[in-house]
């Protein structure tokens, strides 16, 4: 790489990808990226991530056997509790409308709605996942760590001029995800999968205007002149 | 400076040079942080930014019962999992001694130890903390978005030039930081920042620390 990606650059040019050009990904990017993500702070420095990244035929398989099964029952974990209503919906629904509001699908056309839904399955065309999972016993601290690790590894693939997307979505598919890479589901939690390629720039869903809160409703300070 | 250099040279700092920093610089980083990504964009995190005395307040309080040990501990989640095998003991046990070792604190001086610990709680001397908080009907998976986030606000003070130190050991005098800041009842306390300057060539700051091999965390599939 001769660039240079600031971590600004790098968080401010970061967002979700939902439409991946078929430009495969090079091993030894990866390589790179994973390694320098070790990096990662953790609590007790338990490093508590585990991933598997796939591409190619395995890919294939996998998202073959996702098409082919309904989503688990019950789920791997719950995404939002009831409470979080409404305040954290009002978002959720929000960035949902701006981006079928991107792509020209009316609120009412469940088909089209459903179809695109159907592309986190395969990941929106990325040539790569990365399986996140872990080991049961890790509680919400850790979690926060497998959060930090993903970030690293967020940022530093857009150092090396590449997207992601992270899919929560993919725990529908959990034990399948877990069964298909020799994960043992007792001992073992799936969290999500992060697709990885490079974006297409010219799909309008990469494009929407992204809304976040803004900073004072987030952050006090105190004792600053 | 690059994100792989930030990465890199991010480690948790325990020992801060007496210089502030300019709430300008935090502004800009938060700002540019609430790009972080979140599970439905909800962007679970919240928190508050202490300088100057409502800092010292908060320390001097927490001082006052540093001495009653564990009896004054009001953690409100546990930040050890109960249940954890030998692999996950030996890393944390891994990174304790290579810290001590850099102090020249051998195992059997408990009391230089307790000592080094307590100093988390001046925030190692760092001129801002930051608290984090969330509602408390937040999931694990907004957790994994706050620790999104605050690795983006790590990375970001790096750089800004500007070193930090993640502090779970604050949930541990939870019910004192309620006393001096306002976190709602219905959030939870989750850690501190330390932010600030860091003494780089303190030893503290300088001992290798240890990282499991890439092949005990990733695996490749098809490539």
């Amino acid at each position: 790489m001769t660039h240079s990606t600031t971590v600004t650059d790098a968080v401010m040019s970061r967002r979700s990808i939902r439409a991946f050009s078929d430009k495969p990904v090079p091993l030894d990017v990866l390589k790179k990226v994973m390694d320098t993500a070790r990096w990662t702070p953790s609590g007790c420095n338990f490093q508590p991530w585990e991933g598997a990244i796939l591409t190619g035929e395995p890919l294939r398989q996998l998202q073959d056997k996702m098409r082919a099964t309904p989503p688990q029952d019950p789920r791997e974990y719950s995404w939002s509790d009831p409470e979080v209503l409404p305040e954290c919906l009002a978002r959720l629904h929000q960035v949902g409308a701006d981006m079928y509001a991107a792509m020209n699908i009316e609120r009412a056309d469940k088909a089209a709605r459903g179809d695109f839904m159907a592309q986190n399955i395969v990941s929106f065309g990325a040539p790569a996942v990365l399986m996140v999972y872990f080991p049961r016993v890790m509680g919400p601290p850790q979690w926060s760590d497998v959060g930090m690790w993903l970030q690293s590894i967020m940022l530093l693939l857009r150092e090396e001029g590449l997207d992601t997307c992270p899919q929560e979505f993919l725990s529908l598919y959990a034990r399948l995800i877990k069964d298909f890479l020799g994960v043992s589901d007792e001992s073992h939690i799936f969290f999500c999968g992060i697709a990885i390629g490079y974006r297409d720039e010219s799909d309008p869903v990469n494009a929407f205007d992204r809304k976040r809160e803004p900073l004072e409703s987030k952050v006090q300070f105190l004792g600053f002149e | 400076m690059d994100v792989s250099a930030a990465v890199a040279s991010r480690r948790s700092i325990r020992a801060f040079l007496d210089q502030p920093v300019d709430r300008a610089v935090l502004t800009r980083v938060l700002e540019k942080a609430q790009r972080a990504p979140s599970g439905g964009n909800t962007q679970p995190w919240n928190a508050v930014m202490l300088t100057g005395d409502p800092l010292q307040n908060l320390l001097a309080k927490v001082a006052e019962v540093i001495p009653q040990g564990v009896a004054a501990y009001s953690p409100e989640y546990n930040v050890y999992p109960p249940e954890l095998d030998g692999a996950y003991q030996q890393r944390r046990f891994g990174v304790g001694e290579a810290m001590y070792a850099a102090l020249d604190i051998p195992r059997e001086d408990k009391a230089s130890r307790m000592k080094w610990f307590a100093r988390n709680f001046q925030a190692f001397g760092a001129p801002v903390l930051m608290l984090i908080h969330t509602p408390r009907y937040m999931g694990p998976p907004q957790w994994s978005d706050i620790g999104m986030w605050l690795q983006t606000v790590m990375l970001l003070l790096r750089e800004e030039g500007l070193d930090s130190c993640a502090q779970e050991a604050w949930a541990v005098y939870t019910k004192q930081i309620r006393e001096c800041v306002d976190i709602p009842d219905d959030h939870i306390f989750f850690c501190g920042l330390a932010i600030g300057h860091g003494d780089r060539d303190a030893p503290i700051n300088s001992f290798p620390v240890p990282r499991a091999g890439l092949d005990e965390a990733v695996r490749w599939e098809g490539f």
